[in-house]
């Protein structure tokens, strides 16, 4: 076991490198670099060129590579000139609200897809099936921010049952749990529409599937109520692959969270990332790629080894 | 004994996917034509005016009529999901091909950066790439192209991987054709089941991306209608009073998109049910 995350954690070492290549490669490519967004469309060529040695631009690119990452490896994920700071601390003060977003958007999305790919599984071929799969294939369809915006319209501004955006009331000067809550209901649906009709899909084949094998059939042939056989038996099988799915669902819900920080004004990683983008701010945007790349890489190792840890069988070697 | 194959049994779903297709790209592509229309003519006197007889889905702030907006913005949005899923196809087919022909250190490796790829957030590629080569439709088209290839690479691999162990590829090579050959001529075309379903989704997918984009303003650029932008905009037109606007713009893209999902898993169901009976 030991041995096992030890090598995944040193196979996760060129994943992050190809990120930080790949990352730096795109941003090198843009037509006009940093130095041109700082000074302006129409600096004198001399200001840009200034600028340009003052942030090392002028160097060639190989040894920009091998300067950023040196300073990565001791902690340093660069400085923001556009935001006068570094963006270390840029990506501190937002990555604890994205976190708590997608955790939020995670409990919900299991919350609402593994009962309900279960009750189909148990009941498929009939009309609920039919109607959950329907229902299931028009939320995958709908535009993420079409549906952020009938909720605020519905819940916000119509019922006036929960605040339209941000992070908590600015009246509140402390932390307020239940302000917190209130504010993040909404948008942590959001991001769950993304992965609920996915999941939901794969809990219902899996469950179909293990329905089939024979111990499930062993345990309705002693006697079992269905709902044990269903719950204490199928499910717990059923869930065992869904953990891989979890891990290698993290990238999509950070880019989920672009979308629905931007609806809802939610100070969080992906609200920064769109402003970089639009700054061209390119040491926040390589710095939080980086950060991303080891959080999904991170994600995925976490599954892995829960995996092992649910299901015995697994061997390590 | 010869299992006995089950056809693609058309789905109830799956067939009313099929003609709203079908009447989505005809509606988009002669409506306009027939009736002359122009997508940009404003009408200031009648802005933001409710849905009449003469404006059947109403005007927006410019007084544009927004029907004929929808079916020139459908053009736009279908060719950008077509285009991209093209492209995406091609990149995919192309890169799953070799890394599974070849195997070892080649797949490996052409696998390891895909492996890289996933883990960087396909929005957060786009919007760099988006952002870095702002302009046309074209650039639009390849950018979410370029980003979306990765899912189709590695299930053509999968493919591949097995189809390479059949007899006609040895046959092939005994009768001396060479590797670009055996792939493209022999290989890729028996993958052409695989090849099919993906790009129904990656269609779907790249709609939902111009769509997405469009909203964090970096998709198509007004006064180009697109059924994303028309939509984003009608958020905003929303605090004007413009009800009219925010329905049919999401309604276009919520039914093709799920016509597409829903062909899609038809697609893939009935192969896996053909492969099933040999």
């Amino acid at each position: 076991m030991t041995t096992f995350v030890l090598r995944r954690l040193l196979q996760a070492i060129p994943t992050l490198i190809g990120v930080g290549i790949i990352a730096f490669v795109l941003l090198h490519i843009a037509p006009g670099g940093p130095a041109i967004a700082l000074a302006g469309e129409n600096a004198a060529p001399a200001r840009v060129a200034q600028i340009s040695h003052e942030l090392g631009l002028d160097k060639p690119p190989l040894t920009q590579l091998y300067i950023w990452f040196s300073g990565l490896l001791h902690g340093d994920l660069g400085y923001s000139y556009q935001r006068q700071a570094s963006v270390g601390s840029l990506i501190a003060q937002r990555l604890p609200q994205t976190l708590l977003l997608m955790g939020s958007a995670l409990l919900v999305s299991i919350l609402i897809a593994v009962p309900l790919g279960v009750v189909q599984a148990a009941r498929r071929n009939t009309a609920f099936d039919r109607i959950a799969s329907i229902a299931v294939f028009v939320a995958w369809s709908m535009p993420t921010f079409w549906f952020g915006t009938l909720l605020i319209a519905i819940f916000a501004v119509s019922l006036r049952w929960f605040p339209v955006g941000g992070l908590q009331t600015i009246d509140t000067a402390s932390f307020d749990w239940p302000t917190r809550i209130a504010h993040l209901l909404l948008p942590a649906a959001t991001l769950a529409i993304i992965s609920v009709a996915g999941w939901s899909r794969y809990i219902r084949g899996s469950m179909i599937e293990q329905l089939r094998e024979d111990y499930a059939r062993t345990a309705i042939a002693k006697g079992l109520a269905p709902r044990a056989v269903l719950f204490r038996h199928v499910l717990r099988n059923a869930l065992i692959p869904f953990i891989t799915i979890l891990g290698t669902s993290l990238p999509a819900l950070f880019g989920g969270a672009i979308i629905t920080e931007q609806i809802f004004a939610y100070p969080g990683m992906g609200q920064l990332f769109w402003q970089s983008a639009t700054d061209r701010d390119f040491s926040t945007l390589l710095g939080m790629t980086m950060i991303t790349g080891a959080l999904v890489v991170l994600g995925n190792l976490l599954a892995d080894v829960l995996y092992g840890v649910v299901d015995p069988r697994v061997r390590y070697d | 004994m010869v299992p006995k194959r089950r056809g693609p049994k058309l789905t109830g779903v799956a067939r009313a996917g099929l003609i709203w297709i079908a009447l989505a790209i005809l509606a988009c592509a002669m409506i306009p034509l027939l009736f002359g229309l122009h997508s940009n003519l404003t009408d200031v006197a009648n802005a933001y005016a409710a849905p009449s007889w003469h404006h059947p889905l109403g005007t927006d702030g410019l007084g544009r009529d927004e029907m004929t907006r929808l079916l020139i913005g459908g053009r736009v949005t279908l060719a950008v999901g077509a285009v991209a899923a093209a492209v995406a196809m091609c990149i995919g087919t192309i890169y799953g091909a070799l890394a599974g022909f070849y195997g070892g250190l080649i797949d490996g490796l052409l696998m390891r950066l895909v492996d890289v790829f996933m883990s960087i957030p396909t929005l957060f590629l786009l919007l760099f790439l988006a952002a870095l080569f702002k302009g046309n439709l074209i650039t639009l088209m390849i950018v979410i192209g370029a980003t979306s290839w990765l899912n189709p690479a590695r299930l053509v691999r999968g493919e591949v991987l097995t189809l390479k162990e059949r007899l006609y590829v040895e046959a092939a090579r005994a009768v001396g054709a060479d590797d670009a050959r055996i792939i493209f001529r022999h290989v890729v075309p028996n993958a052409f089941g695989t090849v099919v379903t993906t790009t129904t989704f990656m269609v779907a997918t790249a709609m939902l991306a111009e769509t997405a984009l469009s909203y964090l303003g970096i998709g198509v650029r007004a006064p180009m209608p697109s059924w994303g932008n028309l939509l984003s905009s009608a958020q905003s037109d929303l605090f004007a009073g413009a009800w009219w606007l925010i329905l049919p713009p999401g309604l276009a893209i919520l039914l093709t998109v799920c016509a597409l999902n829903f062909v899609g898993d038809w697609l893939r169901d009935s192969r896996d049910a053909g492969m099933v009976g040999g």
